[in-house]
């Protein structure tokens, strides 16, 4: 346990929950094999509990916008530290862009500051750190939890806290169901019969206990119809402020510890293997590995250490360290514990690889690097008389694109400005600059100079790019 | 973009006919020239083989064509009558049908010509007329054309109109049934009225001359359609009723038009064409030409490739390079003149072989040279799947179009003919085959049990 024991010496200040925490573990245990519990008790534990929830707001300010998110968070610790989910912020911004964090309680209009801290690649959650002035009302999710929690059992009754939207001051509100599955997705996922909590937000038991953090919802079906059609069309509905699924507690506690050092999370395990594909079970029959799982790696990368452990493409990986590949539900569950293994790991260390090659059987060890730069890390300067955002070329455009990654030549344009002069001579999004004025980009500071120089220059009137887009390259001509 | 090749009129389609009243009688003073061509004009019905749903299933259509000689060759549209056509029927301006086999095609033209059964218009003691070509490059625009054809199956309609523009450029990449067209010739643009069906038929002049085979209309819009010249068709029906086929050579060199780069590049007017982009492993990747580098002459003919209309003409001298040869070109980088000798391949599509194995419910077709090369794939190995019949093997192990079979029972599929043997392997003795695809950049493993 990692986590554990951080929390409980940041929570000794904190006399009064521990007073909850004494009151809390006896009514617990009173609960055992029994049916039912009177709405009062809720009441009580829903004053508590609400303490640990918060919404957060922040701004993603980039060259042509500003726009608000709201998220919601759950407290995790005495330090004011809240973990948001994943899909809080948007994969392509950079922690640079993410402006203004705010935090806000239930049914409180006043905001405090927060800070970022990044993400954690592992668990996917983003981490926020509130300012001093607010953590005196918040109670970590920790207070509620209970030694060795047992995973919710099937018709188990559970609950969870929604909140309302800004405008009605993120006003808390209950939700309640009863557990229909417990799921591997790989991590231990129990989904209710309806929504039980915000995404983000603690789960409990009828006894309080904190038993999970509900996870962005899943998608349902509807069939759409009309009085002038009929058929219909199915439709994926997504409630995003309410979820039905939530990861249990096993798989939230011990990693609250996770804060990133740093924004971009580092450091970060990297074996270099892409484009996991699950074993299908009839694949798995016909090699006579049935009973286990396994996933084809479709491509080694260049350098990495996947290449230097001897991997090879089209490998079929079958067991890591010694041990055979767990049997998921969807067989595509594989794919996500492979890359956990390898998250949960720190450059450096060891890790074994079984793969089968053309039927043989080859045990590999691997030395796990650091992960090469990311697109968040890379260097980006935005040129307003072209209307372009040009970025340095990484590892993973080189990737993208099919390119050695030796060469990081280039720079890619990361924005360009709707009917800006860059636009309007055809370059798009995404689009790899490899020349500029025939010239030869070498890297993202040569560029810089280079656009600079044109964009300062008064009696410029044009600069001609050479662009690669899905491996074809053509010559534009941006009129300035 | 809703340009779109008249599609063949299927026979299921339907139709309202608007019976006008009370017009005006507009006495045609019709040549003698126009009266022969209209008896030159067929209709061409097909029936023809489609691969896509993972079983051999027939297709029909119907399209014009013009009667060039007295020995029967016909010429049409390739997107009317292709090598897939497993029956085609030529009903004749005494609405006689006949019997008609393919000569060859030629998709880059989108051009086809079939010969009628001769044999069979002797005994049946059949006369018709053949038309006759005219100067296409004569045309001016606003000159007035016909278009002849059967538009949604009515035979022997005429429309009229105008040559709206004498070259008009357009590359359609699967242009013709998936194949690719437009590349090396340039098109008559008219508002004669053509609809599906006109596909194949003769754009005429006022003296029943063929100055173009009508082959394309954006749907939708008001009469705008568009011609393969007859100057262009001439050759392409020499050349196919020669060898059944047209053979270009390929270099690798993607053109674009110089236009408003000829200070950037230092060139006089009119002076080069501009090399785009350079197909990786192609010809002119081997040579060491790239993307920005500026073509001035090809085997000493200077080029001109200012306007993207001239890119044709450009792409045209370097097809009609012998296959296989060296060629120099005299190529600028930057202040820099050289010249560089590439060594001709022939042109091949992106649309390789097709077949269908019934027993698997799947459709193929071979990975091909050009087709790896867009799709950034290492080599030519493997077969695309372009279709799967729900409830077969390949269906229930997984498979879908735009996978490709890479390896089947671990064995490379370089050829057709491997998979061939593999199938009729599982015909004489059905068991499981292991099949190593590739979905995007995906490695998946499947099973195709019996």
């Amino acid at each position: 346990m990692i986590a554990s024991s951080p929390s409980r010496r940041r929570l000794a200040p904190l006399a009064g929950i521990h007073r909850h925490l004494r009151f809390v573990f006896p009514i617990a245990a009173a609960l055992i094999g029994a049916t039912a519990m009177r709405a009062a008790d809720l009441t009580a534990l829903w004053v508590e509990r609400v303490k640990s929830v918060v919404a957060v707001e922040y701004y993603t300010e980039t060259e042509a916008e500003r726009r608000p998110t709201v998220s919601y968070g759950t407290v995790i610790d005495a330090n004011g530290t809240i973990i948001l989910p994943s899909v809080a912020v948007s994969p392509r911004a950079t922690p640079a862009q993410l402006k203004e964090f705010k935090v806000y309680r239930p049914g409180n209009p006043v905001s405090a500051s927060a800070q970022y801290l990044g993400q954690d690649a592992f668990t996917g959650w983003h981490f926020v750190r509130v300012e001093e002035s607010m953590r005196g009302e918040l109670v970590p999710i920790t207070a509620f939890a209970v030694k060795d929690t047992v995973e919710p059992a099937m018709a188990e009754e559970v609950w969870g806290i929604g909140l309302r939207n800004k405008d009605e001051d993120f006003l808390p509100y209950l939700l309640s169901s009863r557990i229909a599955l417990v799921q591997s997705l790989p991590q231990r996922t129990a989904i209710a019969q309806q929504e039980v909590a915000g995404p983000g937000l603690p789960v409990f038991n009828r006894a309080g206990a904190f038993i999970g953090l509900a996870s962005s919802s899943f998608g349902q079906n509807y069939i759409q119809f009309s009085r002038e059609d009929r058929g219909g069309f199915p439709v994926i509905m997504v409630n995003v402020e309410e979820s039905g699924a939530f990861q249990t507690a096993g798989e939230i506690l011990p990693y609250l510890g996770r804060v990133p050092k740093n924004v971009y999370g580092r450091p970060l395990a990297w074996l270099g293997a892409y484009g996991l594909e699950p074993m299908d079970p009839e694949v798995a029959k016909f090699l006579k590995l049935s009973g286990q799982s396994g996933a084809v790696i479709s491509e080694i990368l260049e350098g990495s250490p996947a290449e230097k452990a001897g991997l090879k493409d089209r490998d079929l990986l079958v067991a890591i360290d010694d041990q055979p590949l767990p049997r998921f539900k969807p067989d595509r569950v594989i794919v996500t514990y492979v890359e956990r293994e390898i998250q949960r790991r720190h450059p450096g260390d060891l890790i074994a690889l079984t793969v089968l090659r053309g039927g043989t059987r080859l045990d590999l060890k691997a030395v796990l690097g650091e992960e090469p730069r990311l697109l968040s890390e890379a260097e980006r300067k935005y040129f307003d008389r072209l209307g372009l955002t040009a970025r340095e070329f990484v590892y993973d455009d080189a990737i993208a694109r099919r390119a050695k990654t030796g060469d990081l030549s280039g720079v890619i344009a990361h924005y360009v400005k709707p009917n800006g002069p860059a636009a309007v001579a055809g370059l798009r999004t995404d689009d790899w600059i490899k020349e500029i004025d025939g010239t030869e980009v070498k890297n993202f500071a040569a560029a810089g100079e280079k656009l600079s120089a044109i964009e300062t220059d008064k009696f410029r009137t044009e600069c001609v790019l050479l662009v690669s887009r899905g491996g074809v390259t053509s010559v534009l001509r941006v009129k300035l | 973009m809703n340009q779109n090749t008249l599609k063949p009129f299927l026979t299921r389609s339907t139709f309202v006919l608007a019976l006008l009243f009370g017009g005006h009688e507009l006495r045609a003073a019709m040549s003698r020239g126009f009266n022969q061509l209209l008896d030159a004009v067929v209709r061409i019905d097909v029936r023809e083989v489609a691969f896509e749903a993972g079983s051999k299933r027939l297709a029909s259509s119907i399209g014009s064509g013009v009667i060039l000689s007295d020995d029967g060759l016909v010429l049409t549209n390739a997107h009317v009558v292709s090598p897939r056509a497993i029956e085609i029927s030529v009903t004749l301006s005494n609405l006689e049908r006949v019997g008609a086999q393919l000569v060859g095609w030629d998709h880059w033209t989108d051009l086809a010509v079939l010969r009628l059964d001769l044999p069979e218009i002797k005994r049946r003691k059949l006369r018709f007329a053949h038309g006759e070509f005219g100067d296409s490059d004569r045309l001016f625009p606003g000159e007035t054309v016909f278009a002849v054809g059967t538009p949604y199956g009515f035979t022997r309609t005429v429309t009229r109109g105008i040559i709206s523009n004498t070259s008009r450029y357009f590359e359609d990449p699967r242009g013709v049934n998936g194949y690719e067209t437009g590349a090396f010739n340039t098109w008559l643009q008219t508002d004669a009225a053509i609809n599906p069906g006109n596909s194949g038929g003769p754009l005429v002049t006022e003296d029943g001359r063929v100055v173009g085979i009508n082959a394309r209309g954006y749907i939708g819009a008001d009469n705008l359609g568009f011609a393969i010249p007859a100057n262009v068709a001439r050759k392409v029906v020499a050349d196919l009723v020669h060898d059944g086929a047209i053979t270009r050579s390929y270099l690798g060199i993607v053109p674009g038009a110089l236009q408003d780069l000829e200070n950037f590049y230092a060139l006089s007017l009119n002076t080069g064409v501009l090399v785009n982009n350079v197909d990786p492993g192609s010809p002119a990747a081997r040579a060491g030409l790239r993307g920005g580098d500026i073509v001035l002459a090809i085997d000493g003919t200077r080029v001109d490739g200012r306007f993207p209309e001239q890119l044709p003409a450009i792409q045209n001298l370097i097809a009609s390079l012998p296959v296989g040869a060296s060629a120099k070109l005299t190529v600028k980088r930057g202040s820099e003149l050289r010249d560089c000798i590439l060594l001709t391949e022939k042109l091949e599509s992106r649309v390789g072989e097709e077949w269908v194995f019934e027993k698997w419910g799947l459709s193929v077709r071979k990975v091909s040279r050009t087709y790896a090369r867009e799709n950034q794939l290492s080599d030519t190995t493997g077969v695309l799947v372009i279709g799967v019949q729900p409830g077969f093997p390949a269906d229930v192990a997984g498979l879908s179009r735009g996978d490709i079979i890479a390896k089947i029972n671990q064995q490379p599929v370089s050829t057709l003919a491997t998979m061939k043997d593999l199938h009729a392997a599982f015909l004489a003795k059905p068991e499981p085959v292991l099949v190593e695809v590739q979905r995007n950049r995906q490695v998946s493993l499947y099973v195709l049990k019996p």
